[in-house]
């Protein structure tokens, strides 16, 4: 049975598991609760229950546990069955939205983030001027105690960076020094307007390194918070729109143009938008080898730094402690563990320390933070602590929304210590050619 | 058996948020544990923090006549957590702390639903670790290795969870504590902990346990010796027992296991396409180590090892262990549900009974696998089968029950580490007389007079001539039948 969302869940897929219960231990909202409704391998069972009919799809606590999952994967990385759970998950969430349309949590702002905001870059902006504004003016934090729970998620969201940091980035930021070639690079939604700092870092590193970076202002979102959250349709039509776009970019290119991405999380789903498409006769083909071409930055880096001069970050004598947390769609997703700690390694001036547990979920996991506050900074407590058990002064990370979330975890906390970028790391420590 | 609304509402007060789940999503996802063919529906959950709120539960679940079934990580593979319907699941996944660690005692106190590799992470850094290594290591809980009497590779040479703990704290079936945490290597009087070890929640729940923490070898050697069949692996087993070597573990897997492991991500570098690995690892000092190292080579060589290497360094031996830790789940990509016997043999007769086990499944058209404990006689035949296809199952229950009367005709015993549960239970008869079994009741009952605990476990529900005249027909009670659903094929 191929991926479609046709069946309620994909049963042949709940088969795969054994029942073996490996993957509990990794699991965030197990660990939260020791409930094993609330475990993967629990999950699962719940999706063989609904396909074999011992379960009604639209009762109410199985639609809890499908939202109470951070969809991190971290499962993924240890189930000997290799039992795709991330893939379950969203042809379970898509299929329980449309038995049970009323069941989703804050249906508007789904409806406005997902339908229209994610997918036009004049819609995000005015949703982070406003958001902006409300800020500045103080009526957020008046505004905030009288949403509860999710106010609080609001009013410890970052400041929205000021215009100019919220530029886009040149169609093409020219190489440095010796050309080495052409490079793709994804801008994202979200990205620019919360973090086009980190952009222009990953710009400014791949130009360093000889590359001509290229953009394109023809695709916006990349659609992984929509498969993540249920809506395949929607995912499947910026899968296409994101696929043209890049095509109609490297036309003209004799060799397929490597797209670096720098969000985890986009990458992850890029990577396998062959499988989003397989049932699409006349995508198939152009979305596995468009996902052939993906490439995470600490990939493409970690290759290409040895040859480039030496990084340095600070003063080798007076290094910086850093340390560096997995994002999961990095780690269990895509399973690069080793290319970001090389370069940070093979960085002067940088001291790195291992956390206990860097390949657990921090609690951003895209919406789920603003959906579920009170769950994800619950998620993010002992990572918090284990971070300030080592203390490091720099947390790195390689994906927004882990970024956002550290950043305020660590503000509410009291603590200094400062939040980047893989990016903007080896930005600031790598000198112009 | 529905619980009244008063002690439901008094339960919900002692377990605060989320330590009282019901329903039937809840009910689904606690239906089995790892013995997925026999399932159960339990009327609540419950989830307590420590031991005074595990006590005043059950003292409420005592005045209801709630029977009540302990739950760690319900990885165990007899069916020992398997919720009773209409009953209490009290599960132990929220008592994971270490309340003490001594090291110069060597011992560590710590809450039943500790994770057993939690355990050993948390001793590694001070030169010690937690012995009993079950493969479900990183799921399964101490709580749960205690009920279980749990073993693991490395118990051959360190034996089985009996051996490692020193002291329980006991809640008992009316909500009482029977604290005997102190750590003690003779008791003073009857040997409690001893006799509680291995009950299988049928004494009551064991809350905090003491353990005994191992020192770290100074020097280890992991050997994969590669083998044509499994009859040369077998063999060499036999000859290593006899020879007296004393390895740490000793552990074969043959062809099917071997594929399976290697396209899962817990990918060992065992050679594909061979017929039998096995997996030997060697502790103690630099002499012992390089000595024991040289006889074993020698040993697997003469039994036809097409290859004997050592893995080079910590990083490859963890590789080998993990692939071997993993087997179980790995099968999940031959068929949808494993039934994993656990007998033990006499061990120079490894190769007969492998073999006859072999046999067995081939008669009843099953697929079997061997991974298994070959130090320890310990055998896991393992039968892939879809619990969906009743006749099926019929013959995976069949085959079972074969291969167990054998192994006990052959001088071995029923379970080697995994329990009696549910799945055996009509099996002791194999091994135990009427008069035999009254005893253990009555044991039974010296902890738990009304039988609430665990009830329907361990210990047959008939008497066994009753039970040898008839044709144990396994599906007496239906909540425990295995049941088959419809639905596209897989």
């Amino acid at each position: 049975m191929s991926f479609n969302d046709e069946s309620l869940v994909d049963y042949a897929r709940t088969l795969d598991c054994i029942h073996c219960g490996l993957c509990l231990r990794t699991c965030p909202t197990y660990q939260l609760t020791g409930n094993e409704s609330s475990s993967p391998r629990g999950r699962i069972a719940l999706m063989r229950a609904v396909a074999e009919q011992r379960l009604d799809a639209r009762d109410p606590a199985y639609g809890e546990e499908l939202d109470f999952c951070l969809v991190c994967r971290h499962c993924e990385s240890v189930c000997p069955a290799g039992v795709r759970f991330g893939e379950m998950m969203e042809h379970a969430r898509a299929s329980r939205a449309r038995v049970s349309p009323k069941a989703a949590p804050l249906r508007f702002v789904r409806w406005l983030a997902f339908g229209h905001a994610l997918r036009s870059r004049l819609l995000l902006s005015a949703a982070h001027g406003a958001l902006s504004f409300a800020q500045r003016s103080g009526i957020l934090g008046r505004l905030a105690p009288s949403l509860g729970a999710r106010g609080a998620g609001l009013a410890s969201l970052p400041e929205v960076p000021r215009s100019r940091d919220r530029e886009l980035l040149p169609p093409c930021t020219a190489a440095q020094g010796e050309r080495r070639g052409d490079v793709a690079l994804l801008e994202g939604c979200v990205m620019p307007e919360l973090f086009g700092r980190v952009n222009r870092a990953t710009a400014s590193v791949l130009s360093k390194l000889g590359y001509d970076v290229r953009t394109t202002r023809e695709a916006v979102c990349c659609g992984a918070l929509h498969a993540h959250n249920g809506d395949l349709a929607g995912a499947r039509e910026l899968a296409r729109t994101l696929i043209a776009a890049f095509e109609k970019q490297a036309a003209g290119s004799s060799e397929p143009l490597p797209i670096v991405v720098n969000s985890a999380g986009c990458g992850a789903h890029m990577k396998e938008l062959g499988r989003l498409l397989e049932d699409d006769p006349s995508w198939s083909g152009r979305a596995a080898a468009f996902a052939a071409r993906v490439v995470d930055f600490s990939e493409f880096v970690a290759a290409r730094l040895p040859d480039a001069a030496r990084a340095r970050f600070a003063d080798p004598d007076a290094p910086y402690r850093v340390a560096y947390d997995d994002p999961c769609h990095l780690c269990h997703g895509q399973q690069i563990r080793r290319e970001p700690r090389a370069i940070l390694d093979g960085i002067e001036g940088l001291r790195r320390v291992e956390m206990p547990n860097s390949e657990g979920c921090c609690g951003s996991a895209g919406i789920y933070s603003l959906l579920r506050p009170e769950d994800s900074l619950a998620v993010l407590a002992p990572k918090l602590a284990e971070f300030q058990a080592t203390g490091a002064e720099i947390l790195v990370t390689a994906n927004p929304g882990c970024h956002l979330q550290w950043q305020a975890g660590l503000s509410r906390a009291g603590s200094r210590a400062q939040v980047l970028h893989l990016a903007e790391v080896v930005d600031r420590a790598l000198p112009a050619p | 058996m529905a619980l009244s609304a008063a002690a439901r509402r008094e339960l919900d007060r002692i377990l605060g948020p989320r330590g009282v789940v019901d329903g039937a999503v809840a009910s689904l996802a606690y239906e089995s544990d790892g013995l997925a063919l026999i399932r159960g529906t339990p009327e609540i959950v419950l989830l307590p923090r420590d031991t005074a709120q595990c006590a005043a539960a059950l003292g409420v679940l005592a005045a209801e006549g709630v029977p009540v079934v302990g739950r760690g990580a319900g990885t165990g593979l007899s069916g020992g957590a398997t919720p009773v319907s209409g009953g209490a699941l009290v599960g132990m996944a929220r008592m994971r702390d270490v309340l003490e660690l001594n090291l110069q005692d060597r011992f560590a106190r710590v809450q039943a639903g500790m994770v057993n590799v939690d355990l050993t992470n948390l001793c590694a850094k001070h030169g010690l670790f937690y012995a009993p290594d079950p493969s479900s290591q990183q799921a399964c809980t101490i709580g749960g290795n205690v009920g279980e009497n749990s073993g693991g590779p490395h118990c051959f040479k360190y034996g089985a969870t009996t051996r490692h703990v020193l002291g329980l704290v006991i809640v008992t079936a009316d909500g009482q504590v029977l604290d005997l945490s102190q750590p003690r290597l003779e008791p003073d009087g009857y040997d409690l902990v001893g006799l509680f070890v291995g009950s299988e929640g049928t004494f009551g729940l064991a809350t905090e346990i003491t353990v005994r923490l191992t020192r770290k070898p100074a020097a280890v050697e992991t050997l994969l010796a590669v083998f044509g069949d499994l009859d040369g692996a077998c063999d060499a087993t036999s000859d290593l027992i006899a020879e007296r070597l004393e390895p740490s573990a000793i552990e074969i897997l043959d062809r099917l296991t071997i594929e399976a492991v290697e396209q899962s991500v817990f990918r060992a570098g065992y050679p594909r396409g061979a017929g039998a690995v096995l997996l030997v690892e060697v502790e103690g000092s630099e002499t012992e180590v390089a000595t024991t190292v040289r006889d074993v080579t020698r040993i697997a060589r003469a039994r036809g090892a097409l290859e004997v290497r050592s893995a080079r360094g910590e990083s490859e031996r963890k590789k080998l262990w993990a692939g071997r830790k993993g087997a179980f789940g790995a099968m999940g990509r031959i068929a949808p549900d494993l039934y994993v016997a656990d007998v033990c043999v006499p061990r120079t007769r490894l190769k007969e009974l492998v073999l006859a086990a072999t046999r067995i499944a081939a008669e009843k058209r099953l697929k079997l696998s061997n991974v298994f404990h070959a130090g320890d006689g310990n055998l896991h035949p393992n039968i892939s089968y879809d619990r969906r296809n009743p006749d099926e199952v019929e013959r995976v229950l069949a085959a079972g029950r074969e291969i167990m009367e054998l192994c006990v005709a052959a001088g071995g015993s029923l379970t080697g580490e995994h329990g009696v549960g549910l799945e055996k239970r009509e099996e002791m008869c194999l091994v135990y007389g009427d008069d035999d079994l009254a005893v253990m009741r009555r044991v039974r009952e010296a902890w738990d007079p009304a039988r609430r605990m665990n009830p329907g476990k361990l210990l047959p529900v008939r008497g066994c001539r009753e039970a040898r005249g008839a044709s144990l027909p396994r599906r007496a009670a239906p909540d425990h039948a295995p049941q088959a659903h419809g639905g596209s094929g897989r």
